[in-house]
């Protein structure tokens, strides 16, 4: 009943949101406020964890690999998994976490405030002031997020490699921007944009239903951030094997 | 009857609970009502109502003559820059400064310079003397200061009706007077209004009629002469407080 509940507010809100973001006025200071609030101030997280990542990832694959002969491989295969894989999940989660928290406690503490219901009082559109910077903020700054996390993520295996495993750093940068393409940079990329708008447009929702009581926000907040997680461990699954069969169909 | 506010046949239900069964009244230019009765016997929603933030169940909400309980948010927008809403806690957008706050509804509905903006925000904060407190945000000013700016931003698009939701409730003496002050000056200036609270003194300073909310009815109505003339009817006896 919940999940029927959740996924008919959810198909609402974006068909407002897509409706509202097309007519009338757009409210670009918004915007750029929500860029900085969303995108720059999660940068250190997300650095923080690229770098965390990308070293383990490098150190592990190294030990693993060096039984066999086979630390060489590293490069690429720490730059595959993470343009693939880890580098749009783990930044996504992290993004959830922070991003969908904040985004659904501060909207849900907007309407029991009463604050909601002001904006809508004044004649405005609570969907075009709340909603709308929102969801296009996490669209601009989570694919940028990404891109930043797989440069750090690579940046500290490469480090790790050097460091840790003697692999010359030369070697490593060579393998790693020969050995990859593309597509395997866009399969994970293009995901963010996905997640983006899941993790934003939840959010924004579970705020917006906050009733009454700081009790309630704290309720939403779990909710946006355990759903948004959720959504983007699944969600890849199926966006993985979505790309894959493209892939496939494209090398055919 | 050259009533602006009528409200005919209202309900409205909350769960399996019937708050409003038959609530009918009305608001003629200029005039102030007030609408009182027991804690949870709705009168907010009411109110609420009168803006389009709640729908009834049933029943029409007449302003002037176009029934607005149909109408869509979009629809509802010319009739919500007539109508200032005053919320009980002030519902100030706290991310915002009082001066932004102040000119928010003139930057969405009007074309003016920063300079008009400007001047119209420091006149009406001189008004309610909140003189000095353009800088500041919301968490920075006092329970009063916020009603006064929530009050000031009500009327920054100069409404024809207000609807004032527990003005003073938690208010020190002397910011009750302020706000009263305020009502009474709004409504010398045309302005009709329509006042929910459970302070009797501020209604009876600033109010015309009363009405008086009891089981989902309005239960008594009349103006101020006639109340202080019926001492046994059920609302004079709510007033007094003796049920």
């Amino acid at each position: 009943m919940n999940f029927f509940l959740f996924f008919a507010g959810f198909t609402d809100l974006t068909i407002q949101f897509f409706r509202d973001t097309f007519k009338g006025r757009f409210y670009l200071r918004l915007l750029l406020i929500q860029i900085y609030s969303v995108g720059i101030k999660s940068a250190p997280l997300v650095i923080l964890t690229a770098v965390s990542t990308g070293s383990v990832m490098a150190l592990q694959f190294g030990l693993g690999l060096e039984k066999f002969g086979g630390k060489l491989y590293v490069p690429k295969l720490v730059g595959i998994t993470v343009l693939r894989e880890m580098g749009p999940v783990f930044t996504s989660l992290m993004f959830a976490a922070r991003v969908g928290a904040g985004m659904a406690s501060e909207i849900g503490s907007m309407k029991v405030t009463q604050q909601i219901d002001a904006l809508r009082a004044l004649g405005t559109s609570p969907i075009k002031q709340i909603v709308v910077p929102r969801v296009i903020a996490c669209f601009i700054a989570l694919p940028l997020l990404c891109i930043v996390a797989n440069i750090v993520s690579n940046g500290g295996a490469l480090l790790v490699g050097a460091t840790e495993l003697n692999i010359d750093s030369d070697f490593y940068f060579l393998k790693l921007t020969t050995g990859l393409d593309l597509y395997d940079f866009f399969s994970g990329f293009l995901k963010s944009f996905f997640f983006a708008f899941f993790i934003s447009i939840s959010s924004c929702y579970f705020g917006l239903n906050v009733k009454t009581g700081t009790q309630e926000v704290g309720i939403a907040t779990t909710k946006a951030v355990v759903t948004s997680s959720v959504f983007v461990l699944v969600g890849d699954y199926v966006l993985t094997k979505a790309f894959w069969m493209v892939e496939k169909w494209m090398l055919s | 009857m050259d009533a602006i506010i009528e409200v005919k046949g209202f309900q409205k239900s909350f769960g399996n609970k019937m708050i409003h069964k038959d609530v009918t009244f009305y608001v003629k230019k200029g005039e102030c009502l007030c609408l009182i009765g027991g804690s949870g016997v709705g009168k907010s929603v009411i109110l609420r109502s009168l803006i389009g933030l709640e729908k009834p169940d049933a029943g029409r909400i007449e302003i002037h003559g176009t029934d607005i309980v149909p109408l869509s948010e979009k629809e509802l927008i010319p009739f919500r820059k007539k109508t200032a809403y005053i919320f009980q806690g002030g519902a100030l957008f706290d991310s915002l400064s009082v001066f932004e706050n102040l000119a928010f509804p003139l930057r969405e509905h009007l074309k003016l310079s920063s300079k008009e903006i400007r001047e119209r925000v420091l006149f009406h904060l001189a008004e309610f003397g909140l003189h000095g407190t353009e800088k500041l945000y919301p968490n920075q000013l006092s329970g009063g200061m916020q009603k006064r700016v929530g009050l000031a931003r009500g009327i920054m698009l100069e409404p024809e009706v207000i609807l004032y939701d527990e003005p003073t409730a938690g208010l020190d003496p002397s910011n009750t007077k302020k706000i009263q002050e305020h009502i009474l000056t709004l409504k010398a200036k045309g302005v009709t209004s329509i006042l929910v609270t459970h302070d009797m003194p501020t209604a009876f300073a600033v109010a015309d009629k009363m009405a008086f909310l009891f089981e989902g009815r309005i239960a008594a109505q009349g103006t101020m002469e006639q109340l202080e003339k019926e001492t046994n009817s059920l609302m004079s006896r709510f007033i007094a407080g003796e049920f």
